[in-house]
């Protein structure tokens, strides 16, 4: 049946719904570039979200956690390979998205027969080669966009724009506390918008943190320019992340 | 589960270094070789070091070779044999370890990195049977959990032991393996409670003595500033040890 072309479209169509339904209630992560490097955050129930692929690359995604472990493993593969084969310089996250991972999801998205992968990515790469992006926003069906300074995947993705929007008056060079808070906001306001696609006022922000955060985990990592070790991927502690969410609590 | 182990994944995309036997009649190609290393425990570690001499035959090839290598955080690989296997097996090493980190989300154990070491060197066997690229390596890490230093050392074909206080190997080892016993056994303080100076000068006049027995060894040269190589481990991590710092103990304390 799906020899017919119009029906093949309707299946890609329903594919599309389906993930779209499935991603919808994932808390969304969040990349912002701070004065030393990238800062990485969302919440968790309890999987890891935010993961070292290599010394300066890092691999974020809202999913089905079996689907974000295959991704990451992948990624991390091809990452050590390339490291084995040529050298640690020559791993990019331009190259990792654009012939790894990309094309990985397209292609499970592509059969129809197979599920695809329940999961949307955001990488990071601290100080890119030749002034390129450093953060790459990978949807389920394969497809990417890059950003320089501010990226954010969500579950809704009819919201995507306005939580970009609210991150691009971020701008960089923030202190890490700064960026942390401008990170949780914005995480804040996707949660808002998983059920009213309307973008949040601050005040509607505001009040969620004060009722929610409490009770939330939230996950962070930072790529740090300035750390001692060969790499630069460190995850915060929930200490770190207490000072920055204390001051939300009404 | 999957495999987590990054040797199987080099093969799964054909990437890992080709072993294979070369045939009985096989011209022999005259390689390159590295010489002498040595490690030594002390208060705080283990002290790595070696000369940078590397050889073929009676031709000196190099004399800036780096045999002791940084592998992670807590471990150092030195390298006595052919340098072409040395640093590929150095490399999968490293990488091994890195992989292994990031995929699995914890840190190998010491165990686990020595058992990656033995498979290593047993894959390289065939050639080392053939006597072309075997490598003779001493694989010194900070244990953590026991708080003391240990070194490793593997034969050619991949068995380990465990040594308690000292090891070298190299064609330059058999002329101070002697001196190190007296020394641990007869010397007025045992190797292990030494302290980091008095270590670091020995382990300098130990390779200056393998340099005067062995012509494939290379000692230190004033004129062409040429250092051998002294790695430190010890429970705060690992450290190169400086030029600036080695050249007033060879001045002062073995008076070259």
């Amino acid at each position: 049946m799906l020899e017919e072309p119009y029906r093949w479209v309707e299946a890609v169509r329903n594919r599309r719904e389906y993930l779209e339904d499935q991603l919808r209630s994932a808390a969304p992560v969040v990349g912002l570039s701070f004065d030393r490097g990238l800062v990485l955050l969302t919440s968790t129930p309890g999987p890891r979200k935010i993961f070292e692929v290599y010394n300066q690359v890092a691999f974020a995604a809202i999913g089905h956690p079996a689907d974000i472990e295959k991704l990451r493993k992948a990624v991390i593969d091809i990452a050590h390979v390339e490291a084995f084969n040529f050298s640690e310089s020559d791993i990019s996250l331009q190259r990792l998205v654009s012939f790894g991972v990309g094309p990985l999801i397209k292609s499970a998205f592509d059969e129809i027969f197979r599920s695809p992968y329940t999961a949307r990515g955001l990488m990071a790469e601290l100080d890119p080669p030749d002034d390129q992006d450093a953060l790459y926003m990978i949807d389920a069906d394969g497809s990417f966009i890059s950003a320089r300074d501010a990226a954010v995947v969500g579950g809704n993705a009819a919201g995507a724009p306005a939580l970009r929007r609210r991150l691009g008056e971020a701008g960089s060079g923030l202190p890490l506390q700064e960026a942390l808070r401008r990170a949780i906001e914005v995480w804040a306001a996707g949660r808002l918008m998983e059920t009213d696609e309307a973008d949040p006022d601050e005040e509607q922000v505001a009040e969620f943190l004060g009722r929610e955060l409490a009770g939330t985990r939230l996950e962070a990592a930072v790529l740090d320019r300035t750390l001692p070790t060969k790499t630069k991927f460190r995850l915060l502690a929930d200490d770190e992340l207490r000072e920055v969410t204390a001051s939300y609590s009404s | 589960m999957e495999s987590t182990d990054f040797l199987n994944l080099l093969k799964r995309h054909q990437a890992a270094p080709p072993i294979s036997v070369p045939p009985e009649d096989a011209v022999r190609v005259e390689a390159t070789e590295g010489t002498t290393i040595l490690a030594l425990r002390y208060r705080d570690g283990v002290l790595v070091a070696g000369d940078r001499r590397a050889t073929m035959g009676n031709v000196m090839v190099y004399d800036r070779a780096d045999k002791v290598l940084c592998i992670d955080d807590d471990s150092v690989l030195a390298l006595s044999g052919s340098p072409a296997m040395a640093y590929e097996i150095a490399r999968l090493l490293e990488i091994s370890f890195q992989h292994y980190r990031r995929s699995q989300l914890q840190v190998l154990s010491l165990d686990g990195k020595l058992r990656i070491l033995s498979r290593l060197m047993r894959e390289n066997l065939p050639m080392a049977m053939q006597g072309i690229g075997a490598v003779v390596p001493i694989f010194s890490s900070y244990d953590a959990v026991a708080e003391t230093g240990k070194i490793y050392f593997y034969d050619v074909l991949g068995a380990q032991f465990e040594t308690v206080d000292y090891c070298t190997t190299g064609s330059g080892s058999p002329a101070i393996r002697g001196a190190l016993y007296y020394q641990n056994r007869w010397g007025d303080e045992p190797l292990a409670e030494m302290e980091e100076a008095r270590s670091l000068t020995l382990i300098l006049k130990m390779l200056e003595t393998a340099a005067e027995f062995d012509t494939a060894t290379g000692g230190y040269r004033r004129s062409a500033q040429v250092f051998p190589q002294v790695m430190r481990i010890t429970a705060s991590g690992i450290g190169s040890i400086a030029e600036a710092e080695l050249e007033p103990i060879y001045r002062n304390q073995l008076q070259i």
